[in-house]
């Protein structure tokens, strides 16, 4: 099995972001550094690999993100309270999304639940990953640590 | 006949959305009660009985495939569909949870029209108060 590429990833969030949350996407370069201001989400998988998903993004992306997938005003107070909440769902969906791409259908596998945090990760140290920014002007950046090969 | 409806996830987002999506959906739905796992789901068709149940699969405290298992086993429960909504699976998964009593399975994220044909074909117009 190939290993997965930035390239892979990046079509992997620009597709779940276009079609789950309705944002218009450009790729961009990782930022080397994460902003201070934001949530990250993670969810675990095991597969015929384990691994982990990451996904980082301004508190104005989650609230516009609330706001896309409930239909309502980014002005609303619900779509503050729902924000991370959001990041989390999107994670789910693109954990889905990223096992079925990348290992198949066929193969047995298992998602956890996703835990969102108001800080950035501790530490960067991902097999690959992927930015997108999208028309709120927010960067978007999934990565992924993915077990050695077995 | 308005339809009563049943939202089981973890998520009080993905909730929100199934009802956006229900109410955008072209179905005449009288009301739509909530669950956060397959437990409270259990306790919530005790007290109401629905014409059809949306569940998620992973979730804390019951998962939807032990919240399918408990339906089927229910003589009182196990005639009330309930559709699988959840992201994408293995091939094999989602037959296990077909085969344990669930009656469909939608792939979020999905549209309205998706979620509509799916209760028509479950429920039949009638039965799915088709408007």
């Amino acid at each position: 099995m190939s290993e997965p590429t930035p390239q892979m990833l990046t079509e992997v969030l620009s597709s779940v972001l276009e079609e789950a949350a309705f944002f218009m996407i450009e790729p961009e370069p990782v930022p080397p550094a994460y902003d201070a201001d934001v949530f990250s989400a993670t969810i675990d998988f095991e597969a015929v690999r384990g691994g982990q998903l990451r996904l980082t993004a301004s508190r104005n992306l989650a609230r516009n993100l609330a706001a896309n997938m409930l239909g309502i005003d980014p002005a609303d107070p619900e779509a503050d309270e729902q924000g991370r909440n959001a990041l989390g769902e999107i994670l789910n969906v693109l954990g889905g999304a990223f096992i079925t791409r990348h290992f198949g259908t066929k193969v047995p596998f298992q998602l956890g639940l996703p835990a969102v945090a108001d800080e950035p990760p501790s530490e960067r140290r991902a097999t690959c990953a992927a930015a997108v920014r999208v028309d709120t002007g927010d960067l978007v950046v999934l990565e992924l640590d993915l077990e050695p090969g077995r | 006949m308005a339809l009563q409806l049943l939202v089981v996830d973890d998520s009080p987002v993905t909730r929100k959305m199934v009802r956006r999506a229900i109410g955008l959906c072209g179905l005449e739905i009288s009301e739509v009660h909530e669950a956060a796992n397959g437990a409270e789901a259990l306790e919530r068709l005790a007290a109401t009985p629905v014409d059809l149940v949306l569940a998620d699969v992973n979730m804390p405290v019951m998962n939807g495939m032990e919240f399918v298992k408990r339906m089927a086993a229910d003589p009182a429960l196990s005639r009330i569909p309930v559709v699988i909504v959840a992201t994408p699976m293995s091939e094999d998964r989602v037959e296990e949870i077909l085969d344990n009593g669930a009656r469909a399975f939608l792939t979020k994220p999905f549209r309205p029209e998706s979620l509509r044909d799916l209760v028509l074909e479950i429920l039949g117009p009638q039965g799915a108060g088709h408007v």
